[in-house]
């Protein structure tokens, strides 16, 4: 009933679209793609550099380095969730694949990361850091992180249409997870029994890979990125599923 | 004149005792419930000829016309299809204020089924129907409601589905544009294209349909030639 060539065609141009629209929202436009996370990272660096007083060494670049990462993949899997409800006009005018709406949601949001990405190495640089080979293995760490942001944004938007509720835990789940991610702290000085609870959940493996890529030059442990990668192919998979199941039934809800 | 009933052609979509129900959502303080939108709906839709679909407000005809876009799966009762391509002339799909009235075109037209490349080569006839060749590179948001709905008809207008659904055929924009689009209506669903049209107008169902459905009450009451199920519909 609907071709992949259309679907491709679709995701192009719902993309192209929805970053322009985004660029062009206010007066900076696509400048706020860099300013965010700047702006993110000041507040943390006084807070917790200025006010506190802890902070680990080279705190910038390590506060850059997770919250350019972090706000990836929060904002992803937040716009993720509503992107089938956001969307429920055009739903109940012509047959369009869910799974296409947080697609579009998580390539709006990697070609920004991307950006925002680029800048922070050209900063390292600037900063003192050397671009070593091993910098590239931050790649299989960015297409790990890329599948896991993915897949949960394909879970949250399959199943919030269903239980509205969601979009509210979620919220405050990746509220929770902000904390518990060591983004403006190093979780390996952390002198807790939770310590390897921070240290399993996804986010902290993320950005500890590419911390330790980018910051330290050294390799990453690729075992716990394995792990991430199978759970982001489970939920993933799931999230596709129950989308491709349900296809005709989001058109029907009430909201 | 309508043309002659179409023994012989090949049905390009078919629906037996067809129905579609709403769950409304349970919350703390009420229950869910089901109301069943369309309970029992069967007839056929041949290649080349223009159905009508007749029936009160509520009698199911938006669900209905959503079951035959594809768009919901009817809850019991059956769907063939044999058609390669459908969609509903709808206006302004996904239409986004920020891009410009060339760019809302050509996304427009791929969410109604169109390929990227038919798009592109429709635009020029997209915004020459609509008259919009002075600023169709300005964003959508500095367009007038006029102007925004001469751009939605033109794309709606411009697709080519196998199997066309209508809902009502309105003109849009100013005096003008309404009777063209109106005009150009008429003279596609009188084409050889198979349309399903919905409408409250009875002369519009007389001039245009080759067959008619009457719906009530989510079921279909009869089907068969215009002028006698009009009637029906009338006593």
């Amino acid at each position: 009933m609907i071709s992949s060539r259309r679907t491709k065609d679709i995701l192009l141009y719902k993309t192209y679209a929805e970053l322009k629209a985004e660029a062009q929202r206010n007066f900076l436009g696509f400048l706020w793609w860099v300013i965010e996370p700047i702006l993110f990272m000041l507040v943390f660096y006084f807070v917790f550099g200025k006010l506190l007083g802890r902070r680990p060494e080279a705190f910038i670049p390590f506060l850059l380095v997770g919250l350019v990462v972090w706000l990836w993949g929060q904002a992803t899997i937040a716009q993720g969730a509503a992107a089938i409800t956001a969307n429920r006009g055009l739903l109940n005018q012509a047959f369009v694949p869910k799974a296409l709406f947080p697609t579009v949601i998580f390539l709006k949001n990697t070609f920004k990361f991307l950006f925002a990405l680029l800048m922070l190495l050209i900063f390292l640089v600037a900063y003192g850091f050397e671009a070593t080979p091993i910098w590239l293995e931050a790649i299989p760490v960015l297409v790990v992180g890329g599948l896991f942001i993915l897949g949960s944004a394909y879970l949250a938007a399959a199943l919030t249409p269903f239980f509205p509720d969601l979009q509210v835990l979620i919220d405050n789940g990746l509220r929770v997870l902000f904390f518990i991610s060591g983004i403006f702290y190093d979780i390996d000085t952390l002198n807790t029994s939770y310590k390897a609870v921070f240290q399993a959940n996804p986010a902290a493996v993320l950005i500890d890979s590419l911390r330790t890529i980018l910051l330290a030059g050294e390799h990453a442990d690729w075992w716990r990125l394995g792990s991430v990668l199978a759970g982001a192919l489970c939920i993933g998979g799931a999230g596709y599923a129950i989308m491709r199941v349900n296809e005709s039934r989001y058109a029907k809800i009430a909201y | 004149m309508p043309r002659s009933p179409t023994k012989g052609r090949r049905p390009l979509l078919s629906l037996a005792s067809a129905g579609v129900c709403y769950r409304r959502r349970r919350t703390l303080r009420s229950a869910g419930t089901l109301h069943w939108a369309l309970s029992d709906v069967s007839f056929e839709v041949m290649s080349g000829e223009t159905v009508g679909i007749l029936g009160r407000n509520g009698s199911g005809k938006t669900t209905l016309l959503k079951v035959l876009a594809g768009i919901i799966e009817p809850d019991r009762g059956k769907i063939e299809r044999n058609h390669s391509s459908i969609s509903m002339l709808s206006l302004q799909v996904g239409f986004l204020p920020q891009l410009s009235g060339r760019e809302n075109a050509l996304l427009s037209s791929v969410l109604l089924g169109e390929d990227r490349m038919a798009a592109k080569r429709n635009l020029d006839a997209i915004v020459r129907f609509a008259g919009l060749e002075d600023c169709i590179d300005d964003p959508l948001a500095t367009y007038s409601s006029g102007m925004r709905a001469r751009l939605g008809f033109s794309v709606a207008y411009h697709t080519t589905p196998e199997l066309l659904l209508i809902d009502e055929v309105l003109g849009v924009g100013d005096q003008e544009f309404r009777q063209k689009s109106t005009a150009a209506i008429k003279e596609l669903i009188k084409s050889d294209r198979t349309v399903v049209l919905v409408s409250h107008n009875l002369p519009t169902i007389r001039e245009l349909c080759d067959r008619v459905v009457w719906i009530e009450n989510g079921e279909s009451r009869m089907v068969g030639p215009t002028e006698e199920v009009i009637e029906a519909y009338l006593r």
